[in-house]
């Protein structure tokens, strides 16, 4: 049987562990499912200066923020673990950990397509405010793209 | 001995600068904590959205601080730093000497040793509100606290921006959906 690839955006929120524990639930005794953990993190912004000032005020902290980013791509490695602990052979996880360009929502079309993903597993919480900012995830997905089979867990 | 001001017009230029690259919020939000959090020297920044319906601050962006902190729980409007919520900034110096702190615990479990709370504004509404945590106590300058304020109003300004860009796109896609069917 053909292996499937199911994509699960992560963002290590408690909807974010909710979806891990549907994924391995669901799919984890499955042998022809393989999981990619996505997270699109947002990059250090480039700093244009040339006050003398800043950069030496931003040279030390910038390692900090950088620190702070490689602590998540850790993170992202736990998540990993426990998939493998929920019954997903060392072969059939990865992770992608990258940085964002677009919005996530973009982001995660980008990757299905291009990566031809046939499953995506998503979160979704209601009624929250930010997203008037931020557009709702789950529905752009779910709109833009076609011959994907996308979970929604609330 | 006078409080130091980190916030110079250099630094200034800097974040505002990588506030106007980028033209999604989300992401500007998040460029402005990681910015602070290298200018300040600070553990780390939170930006939220206030939600009128429910009086919980949602987290829009977010940087340095444990996602276990972030996401430790609804902050409810009114028990949380509540007077930054009526318009004015709230400086805590010192966590261990304040009685203004919902997750008190959480918050010296994170190492966190001082909040600062500055309002995010639109016109005179409070949309939501832009927090500063420090590992350390903390006596930020006044200079720095109005230097925050004028930063949160162009957050503000910018909120607002994206709230009509997503309604007028939303129109635009529901006049576009009804003209392909006649």
């Amino acid at each position: 049987m053909a292996t499937q690839k199911l994509l699960l955006p992560y963002h290590f929120t408690q909807l974010d562990q909710k979806a891990l524990n549907f994924v391995i639930n669901t799919f984890g005794k499955l042998e022809n499912i393989a999981v990619t953990v996505f997270n699109a993190y947002t990059p250090i912004p480039e700093i244009e200066t040339d006050a003398f000032s800043v950069t030496s005020k931003l040279k030390g902290s910038l390692g900090y923020l950088s620190q702070k980013i490689n602590e998540n791509e850790a993170l992202l490695d736990e998540v990993k673990d426990k998939l493998i602990e929920g019954g997903f052979s060392e072969d059939r996880v990865n992770c992608n950990f990258r940085p964002r360009k677009r919005d996530i929502a973009s982001e995660i079309i980008d990757l299905a397509t291009s990566d031809k993903f046939d499953i995506i597993v998503l979160n979704r919480k209601h009624a929250r405010v930010t997203r008037f900012f931020s557009g709702s995830i789950s529905h752009k997905v779910v709109m833009t793209l076609k011959d994907v089979t996308v979970c929604i867990v609330s | 001995m006078p409080t130091e001001e980190k916030i110079d017009i250099d630094l200034f230029k800097v974040v505002f600068k990588a506030m106007a690259q980028s033209n999604n919020l989300e992401i500007m939000a998040n460029h402005l904590t990681q910015l602070l959090v290298a200018t300040l020297e600070i553990k780390g920044c939170t930006i939220f959205a206030i939600n009128p319906e429910t009086e919980e601050l949602e987290v829009l962006a977010s940087f340095g601080l444990s996602m276990s902190y972030v996401h430790k729980g609804p902050i409810l409007k009114g028990k949380s730093i509540g007077a930054a919520l009526k318009g004015k900034p709230i400086v805590i110096r010192d966590i261990n000497k304040t009685d203004r702190l919902q997750y008190p615990e959480d918050a010296k479990q994170e190492g966190i040793g001082a909040i600062v709370s500055i309002p995010i504004k639109f016109y005179d509404s409070v949309i939501g509100a832009l927090r500063l945590y420090h590992q350390d106590v903390w006596d930020i300058s006044e200079k720095d606290v109005d230097s925050l304020s004028v930063l949160t109003r162009n957050i503000g300004l910018a909120m607002a921006f994206t709230r009509m860009l997503k309604t007028v796109k939303k129109i635009r896609y529901a006049i576009d959906d009804v003209e392909s069917l006649w």
